[in-house]
Order: C-alpha cells, then sequence, then structure tokens
C-alpha cells in the first residue's frame, strides 16, 4: 500500500540514521567530543518527539516492517532510553583517554536496530535489526579494550551471539522449509514438525538475547566487563526489542502458541525466574546482581508471552515499562559514580558502602530503583508485579503464580542487601563520590527515580495509555 | 473560585511532605536555622491553606465533599482511590493540627535550640502532620489507615529520639508495641468490613451496614469492637494505655503535639467518624463511655501521684480522653469533639509551658526539686495558670469548662447518671492534681539549684506560642466551638433542658471546690501531706497510684514475661528449623548455580547447545 503514511512513520527511523551519518562524517573531518554528543542527543530527542507527534489511527505497514501501537510503544521506550544513556555516556567517557565519538555513532546504530526489530513483521527484517543492534553492542561492550574484563565481555558476547544467531537462522530456513514465506503472514498459514522444531530454534537464538535459561550464562559476565553506559543500552533497549519482536511472533504466528512450545516456554519461564534470583543472592558485584536480576525479570515477562492473550499485550507492556525506568535508574547511579572513567569502576557493592552519607540524592534514587525491581508497593515495579500476577491468576496458571512469588521473595533478599549497604555508617571509599559531573547528570537520574515513585502511586495514566494504543 | 480553594486541600499535606523530604535529603547542610526554617514554615503554610478552606467553608462557599484525587490501581471490587472528605469534622480536625501543629513546630525552634540532630526533629515532625493529616482527611479506611500506622512510626521514632540512652530506646518500642496490640485489632475491623461490604469507601461502608445491619447485629457489634481496640491504644485508653506515661520521654513539644493534642486523639476522631456503625452495636457505644469514665477516675488518681512534670501532664491527658471517650459513649459526638479541640489547646499549651520551665531549670522535671519559679519565670507561670484552669474547667472564664460542662450535661441528658457522677469525681480530681503541679513548680522555696538559678526563655519563639495558645484557652476558645450537626446525629441533650442548669451549677461547684481544696492542701497544708504519703495506708496508695495502679506490673507478669519464656522456649523447635530450610535450601541452591558461573566461554557454549538440544528433543516428543 504506497501511502505517504509509512514513509512519515520511517521517520524517526531515518533521523537516528541521519545523526549516526553526521556523527560519522564529524569523526572524519574533527573529532569533537561534546558536538558528536550533541548530535547524538538531538538526533534522538528529535527522533521522541517526531514519533510521539506520530499517532497511529491505523497501523500503517510495508512489507518487512508494520507501525502499530506495539510498535509505537516500544519505539518510544527505544528512543528514550537511548536518549537517558546518550546523555549518561557524555560524562562518562571525558575521563577516557582513548576515541571518544566513536562510541556515540555505535549507540546510533543500535538504537536504529532496534526501531527496525520492534517495527518487523519479516524473517529478514527481523535479523536485520537483531544484527544490527547487536553489532554496535560487541563494539561499545568492548570499548574500553584496554581493560581486559571489557575486551572480554564484548568478545564473550560476540562468540555466543554469533552462536545464537545461527540458532536463529537455522530456525528461519526450516520455517522456510516448511512454509515457503518469510512474513509472519505467511508462516502463519501452515503448521508441521519442521515448523515446531524451526520455532524451536528461532526460540534459543531469541531467548539467548533475552537471557533465558539455560541461556543466560553469559549475562552476569558481559554486564560486568563492558563500560557501564554500554550494559545499560544492554540491559534496555537490546532486551526491550527482542521481547517485543518475540511478543510479535508469539501473537501472530500459530507455531509460536503451539501447546508443547507454550508449555515448553512455561518451564522455562519458571527456571528462569527461579534461577536468575538465586543467581543473584550473594552477589557483591553490582553490576553483576544487576545481570541476574535482568534475568529474573525476563522470567516474569515471559508469563506473559505464554499466556499471549490480550491483556498479555498490555500487562507486558506495563511491566516493560516499569523494568526499564527501574533499571535505568540503577545504571544511572552506577555511571554517575563511575564518572568519568578513568580506573576501575563502581561496581562492587563496597562502592556504594554509606553512599548516602555522600549523595543522598543519589542513594534515594538508588534505593527506589532497587525497591521498585523488587516490586514493593507505591513504586513502578509493583505494578508490573500485580499486573503479572493477575495475568496469570486469571489464566489460572497456577505454577506460574507460585514460581513469580517464589522469585519475589527469593530477590527482595538481595534487593535489600544492596539498600543496607547504601545507609551504612562507615563511608568505605570517599573518593566515589562521583562529584564533578554535570548537574544535568543527577537531575536525569532523579527525574527518573521520581518517574518509578509517580508510575507506582499513579499508574493510572500510563496503564490507560498502553490499553488505548492499537494493537 | 470556590473550587479553587477547596483544590488547595491537598497542599495541606503535600506542603509538611515536602518539608520532611527537603530535610531528610539536606543531609544537615541546612543547618539548625534552615532546618526550623523548613520544619516550620511548611506547617505553617499548610495552616494558611486550612484557613483559606475554612473561611470559604464557613462563608457557605463550599460544602462538605469528597475530593477524589485518582484511583491507584482498579482490579475487580478493588480500586483503593486516594480521595478527601472535607467536612465539618474533617476541618475541625484539620484545623487542630495545622494550627496548634504550627504553634508547637515554632515553639520546637527554641526548645531545641543547639541539640543535636534538630534536622532529624524537625523531618519527623513534619512527617507525623503529614501523616496526621491522611488519617484525618482520608475518605477510605485504607488511607486513613495509612495515616494511623504512619503517625505510629513518627510517634516511635520520636520518643526514641534522644536514642543513646536506652531508657528511650525502650520507651518507644513500648508504645509502638502496644498501640500495635490495638492497631490488629483495627486492621482485622477493616477487613471484616470490606469481606462483609466490598468497599472501604467510608460513607459508603456506613450507608451499606445501616442498610444491611440491624441495630444490635452480632457482626456490627464485632466490628464496632474491633474498631474500638484500635481506638483505645492509639488514645491510651483502658486497657492499652501504659504506654503513654513512658512516652514522654521524647522532646517536650513533642509530647505537646502527638501526646496531647493530636495524635491520641485519634481513637476519638476513629470512633466519631465511624459513629455509623457503633449505633449499631448499642452495647459496644456503652462499653467506650464506661472505658472512658473508668480511665478518666484512674488517671486522675495516677495523677495525683506522680513527680515528674510531664508524667503528671500524660496521666491528665489520659484523663481527658477518657472524657471524650464518655461523650462519645453516650452518644454526644460533638461534645466529644469540643472537648478534643479545646483540649488540644489547654494540654498543648501546658506542655509547651512545661517544656519552657524544663528548658530555663536545665532539664530538672522532678517537681520536689523544683518550686518558687513564679517570680523568675512569669510567662511560664501565667501559661501554667491559664492552661491549668482550662484543665480544672475553671467555670465561665476558660475553654475547658464549656466543653466539659456539655459533656457532662449529655451525660444526664442521656440518663446514664453512673457517668455523670464519674465526670464529676474526675473533675475534683482535675482540680487537685493541677493544683498540686501549679503549686509544687511556682511557689514555695526553691528545692535546687537548678530552679534557684532559672533564667527566663527569651524571643518571640518563646512568647508568641504559648501567648497565643493561652488566649485559645480562654473563653475566646471556646467560641470556636466547630458546628458538627451536620456530620453527627443530634445528641440526647438536643431537646431535652430539665436539669441542665443544675448540672451546669453542680459542675462549676465541684471544680471550685477541686481547685480551693487544692490550693488549701498544697500551698498550707504541704508537710503534714508528705508525712501522709510517706506512711501507713498513705504510703500504700502512694505507691499505689504512683504507679498507675499498677498495670505494668501486671502486664509484664501476665503478658511479657509468658510471652518471652514462649520465646525463649520456641526458639530452637523443629518448625523454625523448618522455616529456616527454605533459606538454607536457597543458599545451597544458589552456592550450586554458581559454579555454572565460571567465565568460561566453552562451558557457555556448550551449555548452550545442550539446552538447544533438550528443547528440541522435547518439541520432538511432544
Amino acid at each position: 500500500m504506497p501511502a505517504p503514511l509509512p514513509l512519515l512513520s520511517l521517520g524517526p527511523f531515518a533521523l537516528v540514521c541521519a545523526a549516526a551519518v553526521t556523527v560519522l562524517l564529524g569523526i572524519a573531518w574533527q573529532r569533537m567530543h561534546t558536538v558528536s554528543a550533541l548530535v547524538t542527543i538531538v538526533g534522538l530527542l528529535g527522533a521522541l518527539v517526531l514519533q510521539l507527534a506520530l499517532q497511529t489511527p491505523d497501523s500503517a505497514e510495508t512489507p518487512l516492517l508494520v507501525f502499530d501501537g506495539l510498535s509505537h510503544f516500544a519505539a518510544l521506550m527505544v528512543l528514550g532510553s537511548s536518549l537517558v544513556v546518550a546523555l549518561l555516556s557524555h560524562t562518562y567517557l571525558r575521563g577516557y583517554t582513548g576515541p571518544r565519538e566513536e562510541f556515540y555513532l555505535l549507540l546510533l546504530c543500535a538504537a536504529a536496530g532496534a526501531l527496525i526489530l520492534v517495527a518487523s513483521q519479516h524473517l529478514a527484517s527481523l535479523f536485520f535489526g537483531l544484527e544490527l543492534l547487536s553489532m554496535p553492542l560487541y563494539g561499545m561492550l568492548a570499548y574500553r579494550f584496554q581493560s581486559s574484563h571489557s575486551l572480554e565481555a564484548g568478545l564473550k558476547y560476540l562468540i555466543l551471539s554469533a552462536a545464537g544467531s545461527a540458532f536463529l537462522l537455522f530456525g528461519m530456513a526450516l520455517l522456510y522449509a516448511q512454509t515457503g514465506a518469510l512474513d509472519f503472514t505467511g508462516l502463519a498459514s501452515e503448521m508441521g514438525p519442521w515448523a515446531l522444531a524451526g520455532t524451536g530454534l528461532m526460540l534459543v537464538g531469541l531467548g539467548f538475547k533475552l537471557s533465558i535459561v539455560p541461556f543466560h550464562l553469559w549475562t552476569p559476565d558481559v554486564y560486568q566487563g563492558g563500560p557501564v553506559p554500554a550494559t545499560m543500552l544492554l540491559a534496555s533497549i537490546s532486551k526491550l526489542a527482542v521481547f517485543v519482536v518475540l511478543l510479535r511472533l508469539v501473537l501472530e504466528v500459530p507455531t509460536f502458541r503451539d501447546e508443547a512450545l507454550s508449555a515448553l516456554l512455561a518451564g522455562l519461564a519458571i527456571l528462569t525466574m527461579i534461577v536468575g534470583n538465586l543467581l543473584a543472592l550473594r552477589q557483591s558485584d553490582l553490576k553483576r546482581l544487576l545481570g541476574y536480576s535482568s534475568i529474573a525479570h525476563f522470567g516474569y515477562l515471559l508469563v506473559a508471552l505464554v499466556i499471549g492473550s490480550r491483556f498479555a499485550v498490555e500487562t507486558a507492556g506495563v511491566y516493560l515499562i516499569t523494568y526499564l525506568v527501574a533499571t535505568l535508574t540503577a545504571f544511572g547511579v552506577v555511571t554517575l559514580l563511575s564518572s568519568p572513567c578513568r580506573t576501575e569502576e563502581a561496581s562492587n557493592l563496597e562502592h556504594y558502602r554509606g553512599l548516602f552519607w555522600r549523595r543522598p540524592w543519589l542513594a534515594a534514587a538508588l534505593t527506589v530503583a532497587m525497591l521498585s525491581l523488587a516490586g514493593i508497593p507505591f513504586t513502578a515495579g509493583f505494578i508490573g508485579k500485580f499486573y503479572i500476577l493477575a495475568l496469570a491468576v486469571d489464566a489460572q496458571r497456577w505454577w506460574l503464580v507460585a514460581a513469580v512469588i517464589a522469585g519475589s521473595a527469593i530477590g527482595l533478599y538481595y534487593y535489600l542487601r544492596v539498600m543496607v549497604a547504601l545507609f551504612l555508617r562507615e563511608a568505605a571509599d570517599a573518593s566515589r563520590a562521583g562529584r564533578g559531573g554535570h548537574w544535568l547528570n543527577d537531575t536525569i537520574v532523579l527525574v527518573l527515580a521520581l518517574l518509578v515513585i509517580v508510575l507506582g502511586v499513579w499508574p493510572a495514566p500510563a496503564v490507560d495509555w498502553l490499553a488505548g494504543l492499537n494493537y | 473560585m470556590m473550587e479553587m480553594t477547596v483544590s488547595l486541600l491537598p497542599l495541606t499535606f503535600l506542603l509538611p511532605l515536602a518539608g520532611t523530604l527537603l530535610l531528610a535529603f539536606s543531609a544537615g547542610r541546612l543547618g539548625e536555622r534552615g532546618a526550623v526554617w523548613i520544619g516550620t514554615g511548611s506547617v505553617g503554610l499548610a495552616a494558611l491553606v486550612t484557613a483559606l478552606v475554612g473561611a470559604d467553608f464557613a462563608l457557605g462557599n463550599a460544602g462538605p465533599q469528597t475530593l477524589t484525587l485518582y484511583t491507584w490501581i482498579a482490579v475487580g471490587e478493588f480500586a483503593p482511590s486516594i480521595g478527601l472528605r472535607l467536612d465539618a469534622l474533617s476541618l475541625t480536625m484539620l484545623s487542630v493540627i495545622t494550627g496548634v501543629g504550627f504553634l508547637i513546630h515554632w515553639f520546637a525552634g527554641w526548645y531545641m535550640r543547639g541539640e543535636e540532630g534538630i534536622t532529624r526533629f524537625y523531618a519527623y515532625m513534619n512527617l507525623f502532620v503529614f501523616s496526621m493529616i491522611l488519617l484525618v482527611l482520608g475518605d477510605n479506611l485504607l488511607l486513613l489507615f495509612l495515616g494511623w500506622e504512619g503517625v505510629g512510626l513518627c510517634s516511635y521514632l520520636l520518643i526514641g529520639y534522644y536514642y543513646q540512652n536506652a531508657a528511650n530506646g525502650a520507651a518507644a518500642m513500648k508504645a509502638f508495641i502496644v498501640t500495635r496490640i490495638g492497631d490488629v485489632f483495627l486492621a482485622v475491623g477493616l477487613f471484616l468490613l470490606f469481606t462483609q461490604f466490598g468497599t472501604l469507601d467510608i460513607a459508603e461502608l456506613v450507608t451499606r451496614a445501616t442498610q444491611a445491619w440491624s441495630a444490635g447485629e452480632p457482626l456490627a457489634q464485632l466490628a464496632a469492637l474491633l474498631i474500638l481496640g484500635g481506638a483505645l491504644g492509639k488514645s491510651a485508653q483502658l486497657p492499652l494505655h501504659t504506654w503513654l506515661a513512658d512516652a514522654m520521654a521524647g522532646p517536650t513539644p513533642v509530647s505537646a503535639l502527638i501526646h496531647a493534642a493530636t495524635m491520641v486523639t485519634a481513637g476519638v476522631y476513629l470512633i466519631a467518624r465511624m459513629h455509623g456503625i457503633f449505633e449499631l452495636a448499642p452495647a459496644v457505644l456503652y462499653l467506650v463511655g464506661m472505658i472512658g469514665a473508668v480511665t478518666l477516675l484512674m488517671a486522675g488518681f495516677a495523677a495525683l501521684a506522680q513527680t515528674d512534670i510531664k508524667r503528671v501532664l500524660a496521666y491528665s491527658t489520659m484523663s481527658q480522653i477518657g472524657y471524650m471517650f464518655l461523650a462519645l459513649g453516650v452518644g454526644a459526638y460533638s461534645a466529644g469533639v469540643f472537648h478534643l479541640v479545646t483540649h488540644a489547646f489547654f494540654k498543648a499549651l501546658l506542655f509547651l509551658a512545661a517544656g519552657a520551665v524544663i528548658v530555663c531549670c536545665r532539664h530538672e522535671q522532678d517537681i520536689r526539686r523544683l518550686g518558687g519559679l513564679r517570680r523568675r519565670l512569669p510567662l511560664a507561670y501565667l501559661s501554667f495558670v491559664v492552661g491549668g484552669a482550662a484543665l480544672a474547667a475553671l467555670p465561665l472564664v476558660t475553654a475547658g469548662f464549656y466543653s466539659k460542662d456539655e459533656i457532662l450535661w449529655q451525660a444526664l441528658a442521656a440518663e446514664q447518671q453512673g457517668l455523670l457522677i464519674a465526670g464529676l469525681l474526675g473533675s475534683l480530681l482535675t482540680g487537685l492534681y493541677t493544683l498540686r503541679l501549679i503549686v509544687g513548680i511556682f511557689h514555695g522555696e526553691p528545692k535546687s539549684k537548678a530552679a534557684e538559678n532559672a533564667q527566663p526563655g527569651r524571643g518571640p519563639q518563646h512568647s508568641v506560642p504559648l501567648l497565643v495558645l493561652a488566649v485559645l484557652s480562654t473563653l475566646l476558645g471556646a467560641w470556636l466551638r466547630p458546628d458538627l450537626s451536620a456530620v453527627f446525629p443530634a445528641a440526647p441533650g438536643a431537646d431535652a433542658h430539665a436539669g441542665h442548669t443544675a448540672v451546669q451549677l453542680i459542675a462549676s461547684a465541684t471544680a471550685i471546690i477541686g481547685i480551693l481544696l487544692g490550693a488549701w492542701l498544697f500551698l498550707t497544708q504541704g508537710p503534714k501531706l508528705a508525712r501522709l504519703a510517706a506512711e501507713g495506708a498513705g504510703a500504700f496508695f502512694w505507691r499505689w497510684w504512683h504507679r498507675a495502679f499498677g498495670f505494668d506490673g501486671l502486664y509484664d507478669r501476665v503478658l511479657v514475661r509468658p510471652f518471652l519464656g514462649l520465646v525463649q522456649s520456641l526458639r530452637r523447635d523443629w518448625l523454625d528449623a523448618f522455616c529456616g530450610l527454605a533459606g538454607q535450601l536457597a543458599l545451597v541452591l544458589h552456592a550450586g548455580l554458581s559454579r555454572s558461573q565460571n567465565g568460561q566461554l566453552r562451558h557457555y557454549a556448550i551449555a548452550t547447545v545442550v539446552g538447544a538440544t533438550l528443547m528440541v528433543v522435547i518439541l520432538a516428543r511432544a
């Protein structure tokens, strides 16, 4: 349908790409850190505003991409998160001695990939989007290549991702063999043993990116090793985009709703929630801990995939928002305390001991983030978890309900451990005050923390907005 | 215009909340002056907003209404909304909380001068005001309960304010635990009401209850009894009264605000607010009156035998709240709330004046070591005289007289002669202990160095709150009587007039006799009294009353020690071990799973392949 609408819908994507090209050309001409950052921020902000302006009364589509309520929501989340990461990266990179400008280039490319991914309705665009998202991430994770940890994180993610992509491609091939189609509607036409096997293998590839147990092993190492802004991007847009495309597959392609597959998915969900939380229990490194925590959170989110109803989409939306806001807040605090990056990052819990007495507002923001991730009432996380529980109870999936509750109970332990550390008296490492950054950085983190509370206290507008999106 | 002022109502609690947050996150950078300004200013602004709304309300521009701010989450029947109820009752409470609260915050700036952690003090105080306002403005029981727990927490924090002294910590714990026992009853009562009617909205709940239940219905009795349990704990009435005297460990402004003027009267407010339920349970309502009567007598005797200024005032508070319960018990809610208001004025005044004495005498608060301060501390003396006169209900000129007289008259009109006699006897006791307190502090010779060298307080921070409260404790305060006829059913004495004058005369006579008797006894018969209290039967009564009839010892023996013994014996039982197993199991699993995270890329790759194979095999078998 060659209407002008798809072109307009592609606007945010085009803007992000244009910003990427501008940064690229700028680097070729003259290296200017702040200018590159500004171009990135302006590009992302423009894309965000344009995306907001795009009301989607009817969904527009091209053969490869679809622009509906779901992709609208996901694109907003992707652009918002990328913007936060870009803003915080500037402070972080100021202390970096190597080339700094390419970081923004990679960030913009990853954002563009995520935008493609969330809108794809074709296996080709899915794969393209996924790789465009992942490739820059390898570079970003290994960005501080002088540090062996960073390099190791990048390489590990690269090699394991390659393996995951191989599974994904193989699964796509099997699906193609069965159905002869690559677009989602075409895939829905036929079911059969090959299609089911292909679906399973695709699930391995996508499950790897979402760090679903048993494909989760890379998560803590990569989270810990990568520079904080890169990890932040990985934890936010990468996971969100992959989850959204998986959600779309489950909704549109019947083989993804196959009874056996659904049961398997339920099993994986339970395993992921429990294992993720158990692994985090005595973790003393905050970045690793957040890695484990994200494993557990995507376990909870799988519940929405297993049930796959109309309400499940809304639930997933609510949960994704709450997860994103809390995660960005937590990583935001870590970024600020690690900025500007010179030596070791502030990732050990020791660095956070007595933070409240040095930086009360940052400590409060981190506390709020932890409370939200733990799902305490009056924070965003509670609303998300409440929706997941309501969904599971409504569908009478009692095992899932039990696992969510057990997982949350275990989770409370390690989130509280972080909070306790913040308020202990002895400040172990007073140099880790993260001062000297721009006031804007602190403000961003505080606004995010405030958002966590607002969403928890007054969720109605966000929930209504999500329910009103046409899908 | 009208819409605008009413829509300002949320500011009354948001301002103190903002104050709390600012103070809490300043991390001590504000300094003493800044902390005082923010702490007092936020409550002052809240009082200003209250005055605006109150003026509109009084002029008839704004009627009783419910302001629904928003619904938190709506799932089925459970849709807790944050709504504010504006009517004469909530506005009265709000005025007391913000008005008296502001004066006390102001005075506290003088009282706490130079104390360590003044930021913490004001953060807690503002948090208290915030919670208390939520309690009285909430249109549903959930919000009310939130405020209810919030004030309990602040009370705990402020009693234990001087935490370096272990005894203060113990007093804070005692207050928290004893009121918590009441809170459990209240919570169960709320659950009961919710299961019965599916709503926690107070107005809706009472309407549904009156339709579904007839008077004397067992469930209604049970619900009322459970709510009463909560009220008893918070308002320090028998048998949950033991915490209040120990709560005096906190700074004196705290005692004035929380343990005299506002929080402890929350129980009175709760019963008044839920009077629809209590009307359905006449037996429980009668019990309310009985408990009030017994408490007011018991506390009156106990107040006679205390040596600490603040403990005298604490027992006196208990006794006065007993009057309020008595009023509620005979169905004279309006009279009860009126006494609540006047009591807030004069008791706050007495506590602040006591605070002034205590600071001026370098934290000496034992009556036996004070004395002769009337020339050195004239303002405190004046405050004590005015406040004491109001407390003892000196006829015609004091606020306390009008409210107490009303209660006694309503008791007669409800034909509860027993309660009337208890009230009159209590009035006699009030005169006695008030005079004992004033004479002990201000007359005679100074009995210690601290009293000899007392320096009067200076500055408006010290004098203005005292003067304002002193004015409010007189006849002028009684003119502020709120018109609560729209909120409550007609009181028993609304139509009758027979005997009103007689009660007034008798009550006046009792109060005057009490005062004169007290003056004669304590001014001229001091040594004789001391001898009387030291030997024989007198000593027995002195000790008995001094320990407030020995409830603490009784509870200690009957409840605390058996409980601790039980805890001790259950410390290492199999059930505990079984529960601990879950934690152990989690740790063992954690240790096992952590081994999989060995950092070896090849292991990770193998795990992925094995997982994928397993998945495909499972799918193939299905």
